[in-house]
């Protein structure tokens, strides 16, 4: 089934209650040339990507899942 | 059930099971509409609402197909095009000026003089033939739903029932849609009969349910399937989605084919055999292929003397309506006299859901994929479809019938010959063609003439990527508006504890993002002066109001804001910035520190739910163990502000209420007036101020406490418009309003409220990168000579360099004020400028009370 988001703390859910939050990143960046690209260069994957998502209308948690971007699949 | 409907105030019985189309047409009517641009006459067609022929207007309601419109009782039914109607319309001149209205004439005619445009506009609107909308406000609001399945099958059909069946069978959850009722579109008996066998399985399979009366009208990634049903929009999410929509009749392009009186053949079957009416007294059939003597049967059961004829259609003649027709028959040239020609050319799949779907787990079953197919090979075709491996589509894609005149389009009025001179004026394929004539844009939205468009362009000789089918896209069928506003068009009005008290008291609501305010109470100045002379106060329990507890939670501050934190000690407050990762200022607020290491935080009225998906998401990041409790909705506040605020505190309270007990900024918890509050000494209006928190609850107590006790300080509250000039006195800035979305604190002077010695914060990294970089732009405190305009632009020697953000007119400093933008020239930060006819001065902030004085009295 299309686009149920596992949450860890309610289960499988729409993904219409969730909001995207992007591509997972790394907090840090070591200098300014990877800070710039850490805020503003994305991956844009064509396949698996890391991504978080807020469950802002159920329990509020963040998650982290991937999710191929080609075929809209999560792997759980 | 038996009946009668009010067609054009003349009574129309109807028999159980008609539609408002074969209900009018027992009646002798064959005109139902004028055509879109030449006020052609136009009678029934497809019978399977496909086509734009019979629209009317039903109890009000423009552009319902007759055709699929059951009749009910007492219905109201108009046709609504024409001048003054249909069948005799004095527009009809139109038809004889097609030299006035050449395809394209909107790109040609009427450009000089360009006065003109409007006048010929609004006669061109009023003179289409379209239905009118109904200007009586009447809204109904519709509803969205979502749902889920493993299969969503569209049409229920043959094919439709037999693929919700096998994919129900192998265990997937499976929902079947339909627009009408199951099997509405079908003429013989025999398969009538087999859709009630299978939709009875369908009915007995526990994991299949059945939706009639739903249109689909798009599909889109996910598979996910919009369906406009009664109750409104219902989007499916679904596994995989199986297209059983069947195929529509072919079109047959010729000279006269638009005519009254020519019907595609399924639809003259159906209406003979479900209503009991033959399209006309003497019918011919031209077609081949196994329906066709069905269709024969049908319609002399239903009473008219029918011919069948093989061959091609060279014209259908007549004036008013079709009177006979020319057929090239293997015998030659032949013309037959009737009042219906049935046309059986073959079938066009109605494919457009499919072709919008590629890429996507949709495939298709029965007719859609194999058009013309017998009613067992569509079954079979489902069978496979809801297995899991369904059919390719086998047909050719264009549509290789078309005589050299004749109607293309009959939705839009497009004929072969506007074809024609658009391909010789440059316009040299399919998908340019379709946007410079409209062909295909019409309610059918292709499924009748699309394939026509495409055997022009192919027949002209267009290289292949030229030529084809047009893109697919939503919506196949025609939604209302009502529909698709339904479930999206929802405004959230939030209301504090308040706001009967200020309605009461004759304020001004305004709307202030979700939140209803009070902008003024009758008079902005009493508000104000109430606060810089005596005492006011403001409801402001919009405020985002957050308790950080838990072993993390001064780490997850430290490492969230640029602010200093280590040193607050409970009791002390301090402003707060919070930056994005870019550097950039994304909110500001206030930070309480409590005792028990926890942390209340106030911050802007419109970005609650993003502070707290901010906090949330850095405390999970972090790994650090925090407790965000988000009480926007839990608590109120009320800005007690001015020269007498202590006064008023300490005549309703027995707490220690002095400057010593509550620093500035910094904050106490003390009962008023017998509620308990969290006592916050903030200064945004610049005179003496406390912001009491307390439990939503009591705030109407509280609210009146204040106001009753006041008096004796001839207490007035004040709303947001008071305020904007009240913060722009004292510097402060809005976010939004005074902010752009790229600003780092530098530009907007508050350097200060960063602690840069932080090891880390979210954004420092980015402010050190762009602390390199020199600074281009400022937001700077501005004095006018007169009284400026907000958004005015700034100029230095008629160059633009910046513009006003806020301003306002001080009445205790008797000066016209402002913030706004600043550009540097030429290095340096221009100290003079220009607001269109106004002299602005740079000039030092705050305005009010520079070394706040008032503030900490």
């Amino acid at each position: 089934m299309s686009l149920l988001v596992p949450c860890p703390h309610c289960g499988e859910r729409p993904y219409t209650e969730f909001t995207f939050g992007g591509e997972l990143r790394p907090i840090e960046a070591d200098g300014p040339e990877a800070d710039f690209a850490q805020v503003y260069l994305r991956e844009n994957a064509a396949g698996p990507q890391a991504e978080r998502w807020y469950h802002e209308a159920g329990c509020k948690r963040w998650l982290t899942l991937t999710r191929d971007t080609v075929t809209n699949t999560i792997e759980r | 059930m038996a009946g009668s409907i009010d067609f054009e105030w003349r009574r129309v019985p109807f028999e159980d099971g008609d539609t408002v189309a074969s209900a009018v047409h027992r009646t002798g009517v064959r005109t139902w509409n004028r055509s879109l641009k030449y006020h052609r006459r136009r009678g029934l067609y497809c019978l399977t609402g496909d086509c734009s022929n019979c629209l009317v207007n039903v109890d009000g309601e423009p552009g319902r197909r007759a055709c699929v419109t059951e009749a009910i009782e007492g219905a109201r039914v108009r046709r609504e095009t024409g001048s003054p109607g249909p069948e005799w319309d004095v527009l009809a001149i139109t038809d004889r000026m097609h030299w006035l209205m050449p395809v394209g004439f909107y790109y040609k005619a009427f450009i000089r003089p360009r006065w003109a445009w409007e006048f010929a506009e609004r006669m061109i609107r009023r003179a289409t033939g379209v239905g009118r909308l109904p200007t009586d406000g009447r809204f109904e609001p519709k509803r969205a739903r979502t749902t889920h399945c493993d299969v969503l099958v569209v049409g229920g059909g043959v094919a439709g029932l037999a693929a919700a069946i096998a994919a129900a069978q192998v265990g997937e959850r499976t929902l079947l849609a339909d627009e009408g009722a199951l099997g509405w579109s079908l003429s013989a008996p025999a398969l009538q009969a087999r859709i009630e066998e299978l939709s009875a399985e369908a009915r007995a399979q526990p994991n299949v349910e059945i939706l009639q009366g739903h249109s689909c009208i798009g599909l889109y990634e996910g598979p996910s399937a919009a369906l406009v049903g009664p109750h409104g929009l219902v989007e499916v999410e679904a596994g995989r989605v199986i297209v059983a929509t069947g195929a529509v009749e072919a079109h047959g392009v010729f000279p006269g084919n638009d005519l009254p009186g020519v019907w595609l053949g399924r639809g003259a079957a159906r209406m003979a055999v479900r209503h009991g009416v033959a399209p006309g007294n003497r019918a011919v059939i031209v077609g081949e292929g196994p329906e066709v003597q069905d269709h024969a049967d049908a319609l002399r059961d239903a009473g008219a003397e029918v011919s069948l004829v093989a061959g091609r259609v060279v014209s259908a003649n007549g004036r008013r309506r079709v009177t006979g027709v020319t057929v090239e028959t293997a015998d030659g040239r032949r013309s037959f006299a009737c009042d219906a020609l049935v046309l059986a050319l073959g079938h066009s799949p109605r494919d457009a859901l499919l072709r919008m779907a590629s890429g996507l787990p949709v495939g298709g079953a029965g007719d859609v994929v194999l058009p013309g197919c017998t009613p067992e090979e569509a079954e079979a075709s489902g069978r496979r479809a809801g297995a899991g491996e369904p059919d390719a589509p086998s047909y050719p894609v264009s549509w290789p019938a078309m005589e050299p005149d004749g109607y293309v389009c009959i939705c839009e009025d497009v004929g072969v010959h506007e074809l024609e001179v658009s391909w010789d004026e440059g316009w040299t394929s399919s998908e340019i063609l379709k946007r410079y004539t409209t062909a295909t844009m019409g309610p059918c939205q292709g499924a009748l003439c699309g394939r026509h468009l495409a055997f022009f362009a192919e027949s002209k000789g267009a290289p292949p990527a030229a030529t084809g089918l047009t893109t697919a896209r939503p919506p196949v069928r025609a939604p209302k508006l009502e529909d698709l506003v339904g479930g999206v068009h929802e405004v959230i009005h939030k209301r504090t504890a308040l706001h009967e008290r200020h309605v009461s008291a004759g304020a001004r609501m305004d709307r202030s993002g979700a939140w209803q305010r009070p902008g003024t109470y009758g008079d902005r100045r009493e508000g104000y002066l109430a606060v810089r002379e005596r005492v006011s106060l403001m409801d402001v329990s919009t405020l985002a109001k957050f308790l950080v507890a838990g072993r993390d939670a001064a780490a997850l501050i430290d490492r969230v804001f640029p602010t200093r934190v280590r040193d607050l000690a409970p009791g002390r407050a301090r402003y707060l910035l919070a930056l994005d990762e870019a550097g950039y200022v994304m909110d500001d607020g206030l930070l309480s520190a409590l005792p028990d290491g926890r942390y209340y935080l106030t911050s802007t009225s419109g970005g609650a739910d993003r502070m707290e998906a901010w906090l949330r998401n850095w405390s999970d990041r972090l790994d650090l163990s925090v407790h965000v409790v988000n009480q926007t909705a839990q608590l109120g506040a009320i800005n007690v502000a001015g020269p007498h605020a202590r006064d008023l505190l300490v005549s309703l309270s027995g707490d220690d209420l002095s400057r010593e007990a509550i620093g500035h900024p910094g904050h106490a918890d003390v009962t008023v007036a017998g509620v308990a509050c969290r006592a916050i000494a903030v200064g945004f209006v610049g005179e003496t101020s406390f912001e009491l928190h307390h439990p939503r609850s009591r705030s109407v107590e509280l609210w009146d406490a204040l106001l009753e006790a006041g008096h004796a300080w001839d207490i007035r509250p004040h709303g947001l418009d008071a305020l904007d000039l009240l913060r722009l006195e004292k510097g402060h800035i809005y976010l939004a309003q005074d902010t752009m979305p790229d600003d780092h604190p530098g530009k907007l002077g508050l350097s200060w409220a960063v602690e840069a010695s932080k090891p880390w914060f979210v954004g420092k990294a980015s402010l050190e990168r762009m602390a390199a970089l020199p600074l281009q732009r400022r937001l700077l405190g501005l004095e006018f000579d007169r009284a400026p305009q907000r958004g005015a632009p700034l100029s230095v020697d008629g160059r633009i360099v910046g513009r006003v953000t806020s301003c306002g007119t001080s009445e205790v400093l008797g000066r016209h004020i402002g913030l706004g933008w600043v550009r540097c020239v030429d290095g340096v930060f221009p100290e003079t400028l220009n607001a269109g006819a106004l002299t602005a001065r740079v000039a030092p902030t705050p305005f009010y009370d520079p070394e706040g004085v008032r503030l900490r009295a």
